[in-house]
């Protein structure tokens, strides 16, 4: 029974070594391995790092010319999210402003619009707003129940102290402040609020990506990509575990760059505990090996994994529940998620990370992606053993056909047999 | 790759086994480059995947998995540390918002805030103690919301449920007070609220999120799978050393073998391009006030575009798997940087450059100018310009990609 189990153990240090020769001697593995996980999430980073979308441009269409409208305009351009950007004479010339990219939004206050408050009604002003974008609708929409609220305090306050004075000494100022509190993401930042998430994803896809691509070069012609890819040993499993040990040894570094350097260099939240989340993602990262080498039976050529797998990274994106609740969900759709290892890494990294969720929290997160895990290596074993190292025996076999027929036509040239020969005299 | 690597790649032409044309070696013209390409299409299952089931996956799935428009009862919590008729009728006033699902009743703060940690709900109401008391009193207590801004959608939703709540308890206890002090309560009413702004969203008014993403989303995955194929395509060639053949049906012009390679791509994309629109506007009734004619010339030339600026990319590094790994990158990054959902002149100055990098960007730009807010053609004309710039970019590089061709060199 030992003397097995010290076999078996030999033989996964002998395919991890020689694994690991693998990448380290294949480009293409290794741009996916270290490029991709440091570039990607700095280059996100960067694009979003703005976080707030501030002082957009609308246009005023101002019918009613009074101090009040006037106040209007100046208190929405005083708010963070809103730029007055000037005054349109009409409508049409708000519009044609509008139809340029000049502003996008705009604020008509029609005429009378003084006078209701004067005489006790709502005074009512519209804003048209360009739908391209819900960031700037929305900051728009915020500065204008701002400014609303704020106006309509102001006046009730002075109405109550012209009609019953006395109730001005109750009700000065706010009767009852609301306050309102950002969890996780104390700003209310668009990168903070994607990235946790993103990262998590670059990590899946940047494992299937680097599987799929090795397993593709592994069933292709030798003469073709030059190396002999074929590396395993008689036990499926023990090839695939030495496979993923070698492939976590390069990954470990950018991994660990990606989800505490990346953080730490553009402030998001970190409020989780590092090993807590490594300890997270380590049953996530087993998920991805597990998929990745069921995803080895579709790729027959290396560069396939372009073709089939980088658009599925939105689909991802989209099952995580990061942009669309997973709660509300179509059943089918949510039934997909929940195979998805991302979207429980993504669920959980993110509490983690950003609302300083404890493991203890995160618990049903994290025993799904290690039901995931194992469900993930059950079917990869399978591909492997029915589709995989079948295929790759096949190949092989012609590759040795291929090659003692180039040999003979004197393909790689004269020189290396002649070195032979001399190492034969020699 | 180094050097010698580079050098030592198997660049003997036509030696291994001819795999992908089929047609005879007689044969040549553009008829004959076009029936090959074809055939090659139709022969193998990645491409099959890569120019009609991903793509109609991807189509399928967004406008599936957004058909909502919106979620609606989110999941959220109300901490009610007061507990008399007050704050009781703020919480059946919050249970009964559309938006709002109130699944939790913690006693604390703490306890709530457990909640939210563990994904139970996505943020919740805080009455404090001596609520009513305070508020009656005068002594100004303070509503506090908390909402879970990790999750974007269901927090903005959940902060706009919230705040409308607030205010209306804010009111009602100014009604009171005025009431209270003598005021008739119809002459008061309006006096609650002397200032209101309308937003009115142009052409999207119930913030329906299939339309906001499925137009920008859906043409950058063409672009990406059209980019993607392309490269994929044109590098088989170099890879299986076809490319010589290819140019010698094509009598040694690589316009003319290009021209007839990719045509059949071209009238695949064009159709998927054609259903993407139909699907969209027509079967989706998505809002569109643009003449159908522009916008198909939009979408076409959109296609011819993505497919220039892949072929480009190609001309420029024309390593199968290098050139795959730029259009993906590109193809990836252009969801982002092509402002969809972050505004371009939000972002720094150095990157908001890159917005104007890749075709999508104007086809997005196009699409709010002309199908959305319904404004003339004048306003798009540079960007159908932009198009034109993309079809002629890959002119640049003929000379490089006929040379690779001619010496098919692959580097895995």
């Amino acid at each position: 029974m030992w003397k097995r189990f010290k076999h078996s153990l030999k033989g996964i240090y002998i395919v991890y070594c020689r694994e690991l020769k693998l990448i380290i001697s294949d480009m293409g593995l290794l741009l996916f391995l270290c490029f991709l996980p440091v570039v990607y999430p700095l280059v996100y980073s960067l694009i979003y790092n703005p976080e707030l979308v501030k002082d957009v441009p609308m246009v005023v269409v101002d019918n009613d010319r009074t101090p009040l409208s006037r106040e209007l305009a100046r208190k929405i351009d005083a708010c963070d999210q809103a730029w007055v950007r000037g005054y349109a004479s009409d409508l049409s010339e708000a519009r044609r402003a509008m139809a340029g990219r000049d502003c996008y939004a705009i604020l008509e206050i029609p005429e009378g619009f003084e006078r209701s408050v004067g005489n006790n009604s709502t005074a009512q002003a519209v804003m048209y707003c360009d739908m391209g974008l819900l960031l700037r609708y929305r900051g728009f929409v915020v500065a204008a129940t701002n400014v609303m609220m704020d106006m309509g305090a102001e006046i009730l306050t002075q109405k109550i102290d012209d009609t019953v004075p006395l109730v001005g000494t109750v009700a000065d100022g706010d009767l009852l402040p609301i306050a309102n509190i950002n969890m996780g993401n104390i700003q209310g930042g668009f990168d903070t609020f994607i990235m946790p998430g993103i990262v998590v994803l670059i990590l899946q896809q940047c494992i299937i990506l680097v599987i799929g691509m090795a397993g593709g070069a592994k069933r292709e012609r030798r003469t073709l990509v030059r190396y002999d890819a074929d590396n395993y040993e008689p036990s499926i499993f023990g090839t695939m575990c030495a496979q993923m040990l070698a492939y976590i040894t390069i990954l470990i570094l950018p991994a660990v760059f990606m989800i505490h350097y990346v953080p730490l260099i553009f402030s998001f939240p970190i409020a989780g505990n590092l090993f807590e989340e490594m300890a997270f993602l380590l049953p996530m990262v087993i998920a991805c090996f597990g998929l990745g080498f069921a995803f080895q039976g579709l790729v027959t050529e290396r560069e396939s994994v372009f073709v089939c797998w980088v658009i599925t990274s939105v689909v991802f994106l989209f099952l995580s529940g990061m942009i669309w609740p997973r709660y509300d969900m179509a059943p089918v759709w949510k039934a997909l998620s929940d195979i998805c290892p991302s979207t429980w890494g993504v669920e959980g990294f993110i509490k983690m990370s950003s609302n300083g969720s404890s493991l203890a929290q995160v618990s049903h997160e994290y025993l799904m992606l290690w039901i995931l895990a194992a469900a993930w290596w059950a079917v990869g074993w399978v591909v492997q053993l029915t589709a995989v190292r079948p295929a790759m025996l096949r190949q092989q076999a012609r590759n040795i056909i291929i090659f003692n027929r180039l040999m003979r036509s004197g393909y790689f040239g004269g020189k290396k047999i002649q070195n032979d020969r001399t190492d034969d005299r020699q | 790759m180094s050097d010698k690597d580079h050098n030592t790649a198997v660049t003997a032409p036509e030696r291994t086994p001819e795999r992908s044309g089929s047609t005879p070696i007689g044969e040549r013209g553009v008829k004959a480059i076009f029936l090959r390409s074809l055939v090659q299409i139709v022969r193998r299952p990645i491409t099959w995947a890569g120019f009609i089931g991903l793509p109609l996956f991807i189509f399928l799935f967004f406008a599936s998995f957004l058909d909502k428009g919106l979620p609606t009862r989110i999941p959220a919590g109300i901490v009610d540390k007061d507990g008399t008729s007050l704050s009781r009728e703020i919480t059946q006033t919050l249970g009964g918002m559309q938006m709002v699902d109130i699944r939790v009743t913690p006693n604390s703060y703490t306890e709530a805030r457990h909640a939210v940690q563990c994904g139970e709900i996505y943020g919740f109401f805080l009455i404090p103690e001596n609520f009513q008391a305070n508020l009656m009193a005068g002594r100004k207590p303070e509503i506090t919301f908390y909402t879970n801004a990790v999750y974007f959608v269901p927090a903005s939703l959940l902060f706009k449920t919230f705040k409308s709540t607030a205010v209306y308890t804010k009111a009602g206890v100014a009604m009171n007070i005025v009431q209270m002090a003598g005021q008739n309560a119809e002459e008061a009413a309006p006096l609650m609220q002397p200032v209101n702004i309308s937003a009115r969203g142009i052409g999207n008014p119930t913030l329906n999120y299939a339309i906001y993403l499925c137009n920008s989303f859906l043409p950058a995955a063409l672009q990406l799978m059209i980019m993607l194929m392309t490269v994929f395509t044109l590098g088989q060639e170099i890879k299986y050393h076809t490319s010589t053949r290819l140019l010698r049906m094509a009598d040694g012009s690589i316009v003319k073998a290009l021209f007839a390679k990719l045509l059949p791509q071209t009238l695949i994309w064009m159709a998927l391009a054609t259903f993407l629109t139909v699907w969209l506007y027509k079967f989706n009734h998505f809002p569109m006030h643009a003449g159908w004619g522009w916008l198909l010339l939009s979408e076409y030339m959109f296609v011819l575009a993505s497919q220039g600026f892949a072929l480009f990319v190609f001309g420029l590094l024309p390593n199968l798997r290098l050139s795959l790994s730029v259009c993906a990158l590109l193809g990836i990054l252009s969801f982002s940087i092509a402002a969809f959902s972050f505004p371009e002149e939000s972002m720094y100055p150095a990157v908001a450059i890159f917005s104007w990098l890749m075709p999508v960007r104007y086809n997005f730009l196009i699409y709010i100018s002309q199908v959305l807010n319904g404004d003339p053609l004048y306003y798009s004309r540079v960007w159908y310009a932009a198009y034109i710039v993309y079809m002629i970019l890959p002119f640049t590089m003929l000379w490089r990609m006929k040379k690779e061709m001619l010496k098919p060199v692959y580097v895995p």
